[in-house]
């Protein structure tokens, strides 16, 4: 059996990089004494996956991590273990049990949604939305490992929305393909004519292929 | 800091490199309320990835925090873009805990443990509102204090740092902590302070001495001006390291430290007499913990952090009376937690076989030796009692058990040292090699690698080669370039050294007070960071230098008169002057001295009751 894990990442914790947020996730794993399971092998590790690593600087409300259990443990359980041993910053939010056969959530991942806050007031980046999305193809500059290519975002943009001088947007996350928000922000600021503003990002959910929440399969 | 402040900081750490270093708020972090309480930042002169590998910080960190009149928070040196950002921005330095400037602290300490973090002081004071000259030090600021191995020769610092502790610090820190406080709020003046500073013991305050010159710049006399300035001053030790504070939850870095893990203190001193080395003579005697004691705290560490991996620290490992005890029950212990158990810095004679086997079970790391120099006649000097056969007996163990990395660690540049010396070190390599390949190839791990490295030997106070001259730059690397050519043999890696930062710190090490002007001048002329290559600059240091009007040849290139007069020798460390020069006339005759375990070399340390077992 594994337990699939709902966990935020708020306030300084954002500054975590993906690998010291798996660094802090199996550490307090360790700590708190659940049945956890390791790999095979002469350097040992702790079994643990998440469904999207999230870059530094960047909050998540509803992020997804699973692991196997070498005992079943009862969720609430499980939580309430787990959360003695995180910073409240980290603190897991909700745990479900699945079966073995489960698809892994990296697998069932499809987009995600970000909510994207200037930290200074910006007008004329928010009033370019609807024309942005009326554009068939946005070319937006990948950085690969063997240089740089255009790419079209269009197709990965699956909403964007504007609310009370926020972007929300559901972005495409799959291996068919990935738009961030950072590309997104730069693609639209260009669009506008502007530079891109400074913005407090927050992933706010992971999304399934029916757009629905990741945890509920 | 208020509040406009803190948004402008938390802007600021978006835009710079690894920003969870800046943040504060690990596992394990404590932060108490300031009111009533004397109040301490722990500074480490260097970046927060070096700071948090560092077991003594964490010591004094839970040492000081436990005593509930007391609290202790920690800053670091930031990288050049925080550093750069925080000038900019006019935000001072600040702890990790509370976010509150260095200047509102009562009291600063930085850990000295290599010369070449002097200027990051300079930095971080001057970052944190801090007057870089005690001189200038109002009522209002904070007494900054220092320790570590770096502080027995103080002379360098001593116009920037109040008063040194000089030894062991678990109590020590804690007693200066309540003198300074206390005195605060008696309403003393700082001189007064000051003065109850030199009282306790271990402490030095250099404003309370006046050094005089002869003409070539040697000291002539160093007089206590006060009755409290004590002459020696003698180190401070904790002679019962069960009793000693040892830290039971560690704070977590979010990002990785340079060594991340559970750190076991096994042993302090070495009774080994190694020559060259000065831990080996400022450390004495020889302490232990308990296994038992070890074990409790292996527990409440695996259970406070998590950590994957152990290891066991010390001056040499090898020499812990009851090693094999200890591996046995810790890798009993932590064998379901998957927790590694590493041993760095083991010596290559004793009980070497078995501690291998055990460890093999879990983790197989390469293997560190220590030869220190190429030839017997030149181990010998440095009274480094090791054979070649001992050396190449323990190789062939290692490679018997799996074990295919190799690291050998040299010196180059000791005294009496003659190119034969060094080539001997290329005929080691080769043997090391011919060892591995002596093996049927199916009873060996794949993939030989041996590492050759060799630093430049750096004269230390409070050594038997103290009074010794470095080698300069040039013959340095004419040396160093000897061994390239020699050390070109399939599977051997040879790496070395900069001369010119061996260079700064055996002007640092030996040098007295007319270093302070070059170390300002340095940091006037931009030197920080000077222990990261990208960062050090060597021309600016000659030109600090030159400006101060001191010639660090004098320093570094000079062998001393046997009755000459150093900046350090006001220091009771133990081991006595005369002895050291005894251990310098017996290795410019190449004769060897027993470890002391094996009969007292009377050494000093006797003078004191009880320190030395029977």
């Amino acid at each position: 059996m594994k337990m699939l894990v709902v966990y935020q990442k708020l306030g300084l914790h954002r500054f975590l990089g993906h690998l010291d947020l798996q660094r802090a996730m199996q550490r307090a794993l360790r700590r708190s004494g659940l049945p956890v399971c390791y790999s095979q092998g002469f350097n040992p590790h702790l079994l643990l996956s998440f469904a999207a690593p999230l870059s530094v600087g960047i909050q998540g409300e509803r992020e997804v991590m699973e692991l196997p259990l070498g005992e079943p443990v009862a969720e609430q359980d499980f939580l309430r273990r787990l959360n003695a041993a995180l910073p409240e910053g980290l603190k897991a939010l909700q745990a479900r049990l699945l079966g073995d056969d489960a698809a892994p959530a990296m697998a069932r991942l499809e987009a995600a949604v970000y909510t994207i806050v200037p930290r200074e007031a910006a007008p004329e980046l928010l009033a370019a939305v609807p024309g942005f999305l009326a554009q068939t193809a946005i070319p937006c500059l990948r950085k690969t490992k063997s240089g740089e290519r255009m790419d079209d975002l269009r197709p990965l943009v699956y909403n964007l929305l504007v609310k009370q001088g926020a972007l929300h947007a559901v972005l495409a996350i799959s291996e068919r393909g990935t738009a961030r928000p950072d590309q997104l922000l730069a693609s639209l600021a260009a669009f506008a004519g502007v530079a891109p503003p400074r913005c407090a990002i927050t992933r706010a959910a992971l999304l399934d292929g029916r757009m629905a929440p990741l945890e509920d399969p | 800091m208020d509040q406009d402040m803190n948004r402008r900081l938390e802007a600021l750490l978006e835009t710079v490199q690894r920003p969870a270093r800046y943040t504060g708020g690990e596992v394990n972090a404590i932060q108490k309320d300031w009111a009533g309480r004397t109040t301490f930042c722990f500074a480490f002169p260097d970046t927060y990835e070096v700071a948090m590998s560092h077991l003594g910080m964490k010591v004094l960190y839970e040492a000081v925090n436990r005593e509930d009149d007391l609290l202790c928070e920690r800053a670091m040196m930031p990288w050049v873009d925080l550093l750069e950002g925080l000038k900019r921005e006019g935000i001072p330095l600040f702890s990790l805990e509370s976010r509150k400037a260095l200047s509102d602290f009562d009291a600063v300490g930085f850990t000295l443990q290599y010369e070449m973090s002097y200027t990051n002081i300079l930095t971080m004071l001057e970052l944190g509102g801090v007057a870089l000259r005690g001189a200038e030090r109002g009522e209002e600021a904070p007494f900054v204090i220092a320790g570590g191995p770096c502080a027995f020769n103080p002379e360098p610092l001593a116009p920037f740092i109040d008063a040194f502790l000089l030894g062991d610090g678990e109590t020590a820190t804690s007693e200066m902590l309540r003198v300074i406080g206390g005195g605060r709020r008696q309403g003393l003046k700082r001189e007064d302070i000051l003065r109850k500073l030199a009282g306790v013991a271990g402490v030095y305050v250099p404003a309370l001495y006046e050094p005089s010159y002869h003409e070539d710049g040697t000291l002539a006399a160093f007089t206590p001006l006060v009755p409290e300035a004590k002459m020696p001053v003698r180190k401070r030790m904790e002679l019962d390291l069960d009793a000693a504070a040892f830290p039971e939850k560690t704070p977590l870095p979010f990002t990785e430290a340079v060594h991340d893990r559970i750190v076991l203190e096994i042993m302090r001193g070495c009774t080994r007499g190694c020559r060259f080395c000065q831990a080996g003579m400022l450390y004495r005697p020889v302490r232990e913990r308990s296994p038992e004691k070890l074990l409790e705290l292996a527990k409440g560490l695996f259970a406070a952090t998590g950590y994957e991996e152990m290891s066991l620290s010390s001056l040499s490992t090898g020499d812990y009376s009851r090693l094999l005890e200890l591996i046995g029950s810790l890798n009993a212990c932590f064998q379901d937690s998957r927790v590694s158990l590493s041993l760095p810095s083991l010596r290559i004679d004793n009980q070497l076989q078995e501690a291998l086997t055990d460890t093999a079970k879990v983790k197989k790391s390469g293997l560190t030796l220590a030869p220190e120099a190429g030839s017997q006649r030149l181990r010998d000097v440095i009274n480094k009692g090791v054979t070649e056969e001992d050396l190449l007996r323990s190789v062939t163990e290692a490679f018997e058990n799996g074990w295919s990395n190799v690291k050998l660690y040299f010196m180059i540049g000791l005294p009496t040292e003659t190119d034969e010396d060094l080539l001997g070190i290329a005929d080691l390599a080769k043997k090391v090699v011919a060892c591995y390949f002596a093996l049927p190839r199916e009873k060996r791990a794949k993939g030989l690698k041996v590492v050759v490295s060799a630093s430049t030997f750096v004269p230390k106070p409070f050594t038997p080669f103290q009074w010794a001259a470095q080698d300069r730059l040039e013959e340095i690397r004419r040396k160093q370039g000897l061994l390239r050519n020699a050390l070109n043999i399939r599977g051997v890696t040879f790496n070395w050294h900069d001369p010119e930062t061996s260079f700064l710190e055996a002007c640092f090490a030996r040098g007295g007070r007319e270093l302070s002007p070059v170390l300002l001048r340095a940091y006037e002329l931009g030197c920080r960071l000077d222990g990261w290559s990208e960062h050090f600059n060597f021309q600016a240091w000659l030109q600090a230098f030159s400006d101060a009007g001191v010639d660090p040849a004098f320093i570094a290139h000079r062998a001393r008169e046997k009755d000459e007069r150093f900046p350090w020798d006001f220091v009771d460390i133990g081991v006595t002057r005369g002895y050291l020069w005894l251990e310098n006339e017996r290795a410019l005759r190449g004769q060897t001295t027993p470890d002391c375990r094996e009969g007292c070399g009377h050494c000093g340390l006797r003078r004191f009751e009880g320190v030395c077992p029977e």
